[in-house]
């Protein structure tokens, strides 16, 4: 008898096992995973110190394009959402400044609109710039192949600032959110 | 369902398999043959033993320390995006475990010598194993990104990761010593099909306030990513010759290493016994088809840095070209084909036993009895056995262990039972069921692990089965 039992048992255990359940799960959900990480790193640092600015001819103390292959990388132009291009333009020098920002295709054609931005002296100014649903197209990043920075010289070109090492700094950084999936 | 969400199933699946290689329900299980793998020196009372092909032994263990499907896919109205945050990339800790095993016997055979007390086995299987610990770090950076994270270090050493896929030759002797001692030790010829680790990487990546722009990126790695066989098993695909390139590696046309298997069996009395098994003691040389990636060093970044006047005396400077320059400069991405060793994980298993209740008489010819010490074949069987087992496999976060209490039942001479119950660092409720069924020379065995989570397997973080069919020979009686 205690050997049927025993059976019995062993019976029952591996009907158990054969028999194990599985609550309900729903694999579609894998198309509603989103993988969106949001990604941020500073982009173009120029400086230009005060005597520069006094001595450009027509005031305009510089007008350069800088090649910036960082946007247009399949890994990235073919991901990205939307996001924030951050601007920081800090003026110790003597006089007002204006620094144009422009965005350019590989044929140096001109992205969307130029941002330009006023800086009084000995002051800061900041620009925030959206691209996406929320701004500005988001093709103009997705094609954009070099930036172009202007800065021009609004006020006299005599004058000297009292701040040590008086400069225009142009900072910028991006913020973009990218869809991995 | 499509392909794409079948293989990321799979891929999902097979990466939450964990606490792989625990063969706590076969060891010291003497009346199934394939005991002597997880022990050399178990007693053996066969004559010959022949297993099936490709059927004597197939095992698959899959378990998670950290997440169970269950966790991510369960139809439970939250949002798929929300369990995946909450329960995996921020639930889970880097020492949770990702990693699975199977093995699959192609040949296994033994037989008694002229000299009884010597008893020989061979043969050959084929093993996968793979792990991964949760690299935290990495799946934040992937799912969130380093936005808002200013000065939160991103530590690069969260990639701990190895896995292959070999094939095992062997040859073993498992002799009787007398006065109650077994011994045995087993040579094994690795071919390796192929391999991959990367298991010392060390570095961070960080972004903080700059110094002259708004933010400094900064990456400093030391990382290293070897592997062997990938490449051929690759081209195979495109050339439609998968079957044989694995044959070919499969059969000591891969990379090949040398390993040993030591074991014994004690009996400190008629009733209580002591047994312990150290496998996989061997190396791997990888020559072959042997691909390496570094990336060492450290580098700064605070995006295009353009400093006037200074930076307009070259006309045709290009920044960004001279950034990515200074980057690879500083940081190499390297590959080469240096050979390299890779180490077997090492098994050690250890037991106590104590039999109690009627003895058995075993199916051997022999003059039998329970003080019958000279020979395992001689030695008659008690119907009950309780003790305990110790495991420990060498990782690459440092030594992993289990404790398992088992009961061992005979009933009669066509089957046994093992129970197990098994506490280790994944799960305090691990029962587990094996059985051994012998009908004439044909012996079948099965067996199950965390039996209890088979109420909701899918919420399960750890299971197993191992199953084979044999023939079996106790010589004329």
């Amino acid at each position: 008898m205690k050997r049927i039992l025993s059976i019995c048992s062993v019976v029952f255990l591996l009907a158990a096992t054969l028999f194990s359940c599985v609550e309900e799960q729903d694999f579609d959900q894998y198309d509603e995973i989103e993988v969106t990480p949001t990604l941020e790193a500073s982009m173009l640092y120029v400086e230009a110190p005060e005597d520069m600015v006094n001595s450009a001819p027509s005031n305009v103390v510089f007008t350069q394009n800088f090649n910036f292959d960082a946007f247009s990388y399949d890994a990235f132009s073919e991901r990205v959402l939307d996001g924030t291009i951050t601007y920081l333009v800090e003026n110790t020098t003597s006089k007002t400044l204006s620094i144009t920002i422009e965005f350019l295709d590989d044929q140096d054609n001109l992205l969307g609109q130029a941002d330009n931005i006023t800086v009084d002296p000995n002051s800061t100014s900041q620009l925030d710039v959206s691209y996406g649903d929320a701004g500005r197209s988001i093709e103009i990043i997705k094609n954009t192949s070099s930036i172009r920075v202007s800065t021009t010289n609004l006020g006299d070109t005599t004058s000297v600032s009292n701040q040590p090492d008086p400069k225009i700094v142009v900072k910028s950084s991006a913020k973009f959110r990218v869809q991995l999936k | 369902m499509n392909l794409k969400k079948l293989v990321f199933l799979g891929l999902f699946l097979a990466s939450f398999v964990v606490n792989g290689q625990n063969k706590q329900i076969l060891y010291d299980f003497s009346e199934i043959p394939q005991s002597a793998m997880v022990n050399p020196g178990v007693e053996i009372d066969f004559q010959w033993y022949a297993g099936i092909p490709v059927l004597s032994g197939v095992m698959l263990q899959a378990g998670s320390s950290g997440i169970a499907v269950d966790d991510i896919f369960a139809n439970d109205g939250i949002d798929i995006n929300d369990k995946i945050r909450d329960r995996a990339i921020y639930g889970m800790d880097i020492k949770d475990e990702l990693s699975g095993t199977f093995q699959v016997e192609f040949l296994n055979l033994g037989f008694r010598g002229k000299n009884p007390d010597l008893f020989y086995t061979g043969g050959m299987y084929l093993e996968g194993d793979a792990i991964g610990y949760w690299f935290r770090d990495y799946a934040i950076l992937a799912y969130e990104g380093n936005a808002d994270r200013l000065n939160e270090r991103f530590d690069l050493s969260h990639l701990k990761t190895r896995g292959e896929l070999v094939n095992v030759l062997h040859f073993g002797l498992n002799k009787n010593v007398g006065d109650g001692l077994t011994i045995g030790g087993r040579a094994k010829i690795y071919s390796s099909i192929f391999d991959f680790n990367s298991t010392k990487n060390r570095g961070y990546f960080v972004t903080s306030p700059g110094e002259n722009n708004i933010y400094v990126s900064t990456l400093e790695a030391n990382m290293q990513l070897r592997t062997s066989g990938i490449n051929s098993i690759s081209d195979s695909f495109d050339d439609e010759t998968t079957g044989s390139t694995i044959l070919k590696r499969a059969l000591l046309g891969g990379n090949l290493g040398l390993g040993f298997d030591l074991g014994f069996t004690y009996h400190l009395s008629d009733q209580l016994v002591v047994t312990g098994s150290l496998l996989d003691l061997g190396f791997i040389y990888h020559a072959n088809d042997v691909k390496t990636f570094s990336l060492n060093g450290r580098n700064t970044v605070e995006g295009l840095e353009v400093i006037l006047p200074d930076a307009f005396n070259d006309p045709d400077t290009d920044f960004w070209e001279d950034l990515v320059d200074e980057v690879e400069e500083f940081l190499p991405f390297e590959d080469d084909s240096n050979s390299y060793v890779s180490f077997r994980p090492t098994k050690l298993y250890g037991s106590i036993r104590y039999n109690f209740g009627e003895p058995v008489s075993g199916m051997a010819n022999c003059d039998c009895g329970i003080k019958a010490g000279r020979s395992p074949s001689n030695r008659a069987k008690y119907v009950n056995g309780l003790g305990a087992q110790l495991y420990a496999i060498n990782r690459p976060r440092g030594p992993q262990a289990a404790l398992t209490a088992f009961y061992h039942r005979r009933f009669g001479n066509f089957m046994a039972l093992k129970a197990t119950y098994t506490v280790d660092k994944f799960t305090y409720s691990n029962v587990g069921l094996g059985i051994n069924l012998q009908a004439g020379p044909v012996n079948f065995y099965a067996m199950a692990d965390n039996l209890l989570a088979y109420r909701n397997i899918a919420a399960s973080n750890y299971a197993s089965f191992q199953l084979g069919l044999n023939i079996i020979s106790w010589g004329k009686r």
